[in-house]
């Protein structure tokens, strides 16, 4: 008897079990430091974004023989570099642009892996055995020595060009995370009483596996947006990354490899690196407390 | 130590970017140049920097000092006068690999080297002789026979390097040897063990600085094929020579050890041995200031008044070198092996490499960017060489105005509106820009250029979007890349002032493929046998300045002081052009202490 009042407990104290959009809202807003993290991305975000407005990106870049190696002043906030540009006005254009190139890479990383790994998991035997085999050839290539050496070929060098090389290495290790939680995934009983129905598969990889990955998408996506904008500023730092002309926060950095610059001309360098620094760190809280949340024991909330 | 005497008769290229200007030709306009500021005084007085070592404490015995090549790629490693072809290489090979000749002031071959010159009356025959007690490092004597044996390596068919020009073609009988029409070169006479008789076709005053001045031993080369030779082990591996100091070991592209050479003919040099070593440019300062390394030939952009090491001392004189901008006009046709101009190449327009000329501020450049080290550069002859520079000659100043005026009256204007001038057909002109990397002033430097042209609004693009890499870029413009549009490049002049090495109709050099009959003739006048009388001489080289900065096939851009920055404890040491033998100079150094000064 009991066990039937249970069963028709009014309607009003069913508990609804938790979405993860809601697990992960409220996993950031137990996390003090996630959070702060999180508002200051956005309002620094809204900031570099909101400053095209302003900034001019020809009168940045804009070589002024003039104002050489200028100390920080209120004409220029940061000071000018070796051929008198605004430091400060590059660290602008530059956060932005490898914001936007590591966010790009990671979306289409993360779309493409997506399909890759749903088709591998999803389908398995040989397509899958194809495709992991292909996933193993890229993983095993020295990333960066290849990317070094694509840009040195590449015919017509720019952003664009840069974020493809990168995307065709960077999908690879997000295919194979999917595919094997698309293996787990497939043998549970929903997707099999929709093969029983005869759902199509692609209805079923979209609308019944996809939305369960979800999660572990975002949570990957983050941790791998940090990951990217320190590739790219590592590469540019080298040398690599950006044409030359784009400001980056790396090529900004790279005025340090001059070590009068680093000894006696802070303001070229000391800006941009603790940007990335605070940046990189603020993405990985922010990351930290997202994979917390799809892990139920480590959940703080 | 680049600078004492690079006697090297070809050109050496220099590594650097580079720029252009364009000349003011006033054609159609009346207005005479306006006066921009313009640099043709030396903006800074070099005189401020001693030209040899002052150091005065007693020197110690032997030692070793470490030299610093600054270049920001590895040597390529071709070790050998007959076939190198980048500054790195040269600069190794100073130690070990000299010219035979010493020079005066003017460059002109005197007594006092390894090999004498003596002409006959009519001035068509020259005999060099060369010191009795001159050997290969390896106990062979430099003969006759050897010094012989370059010129018919030069002057062979399958020769792949980039040597042969006019003053090979001038000796008698040399192009039939070219063409395999003869066995010998009949100009060619080894008179005994030692002395050499060299036939010229036209009596040349450029023989007394330019003529070729260094042997191939033919004991070590006379079995492999000279096809092969620029590959050989002797060439990179184990190359041999008869300088102060011979190598000991090396490491291609980074290091070389160097030992003193106790047979050198003028006695055992002072030091033990040098160690030279690649520095990145970027750490040329801090290399000096720890002690790294000795001497160095110090980059003019990373000269900062304020933070210069206090262990060191800057040796300053003019370079034997310029910077130019230089428009794609040919081809170099191998079969013909000639330069072979396009008519419709992009930059065919004369207006349009003037125009492009005056847009450029080199004056600018050269007094912030390189701390007036480096001056606006007027004419393809510098200044260094006094007899033959035409001051009158102001070039390409800054003028933007003339600029616009030029580009709007050859049709080149901006037809859609997009801030960009259109070719005068109408089509989209897009100008492709080839510049080294380098130093941290290479980016600077094109994007300021491009910068200048986009003032006039002309569309100038970095080739390939990016800065090239030294190798690459020479690559690239030695084998007439069609991507490449203009380059700016920057050339080491040698020591003879006729330039039909670098511009000539035959003259692999001549990276602009650049040809006219005018330019032949001359190219031609200049080294003709009434050139001996200098006043007709100085006369047909001012015709010819001038009518390089009309055609404007190459813009120079810039002239350059050079710096060798050496530390405190070397002694004994003068870069000054006509000091005295340049492997003597070499085989003179002293050290005052075991270990460097460091501050």
């Amino acid at each position: 008897m009991g066990m039937r009042a249970e069963t028709f407990a009014p309607a009003e104290t069913i508990q609804k079990s938790p979405s993860s959009w809601s697990i992960l809202g409220r996993e950031l807003i137990k996390d003090k430091l996630a959070m702060s993290s999180l508002v200051f991305l956005i309002v620094f975000l809204i900031a570099i974004y909101g400053s095209t407005f302003f900034i001019d990106q020809s009168s940045v870049t804009k070589v002024d023989l003039m104002s050489i190696k200028a100390a920080p002043s209120s004409d220029h906030w940061l000071g000018t570099d070796l051929a008198g540009r605004d430091i400060f006005g590059q660290v602008v254009l530059g956060a932005r642009n490898s914001f936007t190139i590591g966010f790009m890479i990671t979306v289409f990383a993360a779309v493409i892996g997506l399909t890759i790994g749903l088709i591998a998991g999803f389908f398995g035997g040989v397509i899958d055995n194809v495709i992991m085999r292909f996933i193993d050839f890229v993983l095993v290539l020295p990333f960066l020595m290849l990317v070094i050496v694509f840009v040195t070929i590449v015919p017509k060098y720019d952003i664009w060009a840069f974020i493809w090389i990168m995307t065709a290495f960077l999908w690879v290790g997000k295919a194979r995370l999917i595919r094997a939680k698309v293996l787990a995934e497939r043998e549970l009983d929903y997707v099999q009483a929709s093969k029983t129905l005869g759902t199509p598969n692609w209805k079923i990889i979209a609308f019944g596996i996809l939305p369960n990955l979800s999660s572990i998408v975002i949570v990957n996506m983050t941790l791998n947006l940090a990951g990217n904008i320190g590739i790219e500023t590592g590469l540019s730092y080298l040398g690599f990354g950006l044409p030359d002309g784009t400001p980056s926060l790396g090529t900004i950095v790279s005025n340090a490899t001059d070590p009068n610059i680093l000894q006696n001309y802070w303001w070229m360098w000391l800006p941009a690196s603790l940007l990335i620094l605070i940046l990189i760190l603020a993405i990985n809280f922010i990351g930290q407390a997202l994979k917390r949340a799809t892990d139920a024991r480590q959940r703080l909330g | 130590m680049g600078s004492k005497k690079r006697s090297f008769k070809t050109l050496s290229i220099l590594m650097i970017a580079l720029v252009l200007v364009l000349s003011a030709c006033s054609k159609g306009t009346p207005a005479a140049d306006t006066t921009t500021p313009q640099t043709n005084e030396a903006t800074k007085d070099t005189g401020k920097f001693p030209k040899a070592a002052t150091n005065q404490n007693a020197a110690i015995q032997g030692g070793t000092m470490n030299y610093g090549l600054v270049s920001d790629t590895p040597f390529e490693g071709i070790l050998n006068p007959v076939f190198y072809s980048g500054n790195p290489d040269a600069d190794v090979m100073q130690f070990f690999y000299p010219s035979l000749f010493n020079a005066d002031a003017s460059f002109n071959i005197k007594d006092g080297g390894a090999a004498t010159l003596s002409f006959s009356e009519d001035n068509k025959t020259a005999t060099v002789k060369i010191d009795d007690k001159l050997n290969w490092s390896d106990g062979n004597p430099v003969t006759a026979e050897d010094y012989a044996f370059a010129f018919e390596v030069i002057g062979d068919p399958d020769y792949d390097g980039v040597r042969y020009d006019s003053t090979f073609t001038n000796i008698v009988g040399m192009e039939d040897y070219h063409a395999k029409k003869a066995k010998t070169i009949s100009g060619i006479k080894v008179v005994n063990d030692k002395e050499l008789q060299i036939s010229f076709i036209n009596p040349d005053p450029s023989i007394k600085a330019g003529l070729w001045s260094y042997p191939l031993e033919k004991k070590v080369f006379g079995s492999i094929p000279v096809a092969k030779m620029s590959s050989s082990d002797p060439v990179r591996k184990n190359p041999v020579g008869y300088g102060p100091f011979k190598i000991k070991s090396m490491v291609t592209g980074e290091s070389v050890q160097f030992e003193a050479n106790k047979d050198y003919f003028h006695g055992a040099p002072k030091l033990d041995g040098i160690n030279l070593k690649v520095v990145n440019p970027n750490v040329v300062v801090e290399s000096l200031r720890s002690g790294d390394v000795d001497m160095v030939s110090f980059p003019a952009s990373y000269y900062d008044e304020k933070t210069l090491p206090t262990n060191i001392e800057m040796l300053g004189i003019q370079d034997l070198a310029y910077s130019y901008l230089g428009f794609k006009l040919g081809k170099w046709d191998k079969s013909k092996g000639e330069n072979v101009m396009n008519p419709d190449a992009k930059m065919a327009n004369k207006a349009l490499r003037q125009a492009m000329g005056y847009a450029m501020n080199n004056a600018q450049v050269g007094e912030q960017l390189y701390h007036g080290l480096r001056t606006a550069a007027s004419s393809l002859i510098i200044p260094a060489f006094a007899d033959y520079y035409d001051p009158s000659i102001k070039g390409y100043t800054y003028d933007p105005e003339k600029a616009k005026q030029l580009l709007d009256q050859a049709g080149y204007v901006d037809k859609d509106g997009d801030g960009f001038r259109e070719d005068p057909k109408g089509n989209k002109l897009v100008i492709n820009f080839a510049a080294m990397s380098g130093d941290s002033v290479a980016e600077p430097l094109a994007q300021f250029y491009i910068q200048n042209w986009k003032d006039v609004g002309l569309n100038v693009q970095l080739l390939d979007g990016r800065l090239q890499e030294f190798n690459s870029f020479y690559d690239r413009i030695e084998k007439d890349d069609p991507d490449v549009d203009i380059f700016s490049a920057a050339w080491g002049t040698g020591t003879d002032v006729n330039p039909a090495g670098l511009y000539g109709r035959t003259a692999q050099f001549d990276y602009s493929r650049y040809t006219s009959d005018e330019n032949d003739k001359l190219l031609k006048e200049g080294v003709s046998e009434k050139a001996f009388d200098n006043a007709y001489r100085k006369d047909v080289y001012k015709q010819w300045q001038e009518l390089m900065i009309e055609d404007a096939p190459v813009i120079p851009t810039l002239y350059r002081y050079g710096l060798t920055a050496i530390n405190k404890r070397i002694k004994n040491f003068d870069i000054s052009y006509g000091s005295g033998y340049a492997g003597d100079a070499l085989a003179g150094i002293e050290l005052t202490a075991d270990k460097p000064v460091t501050q």
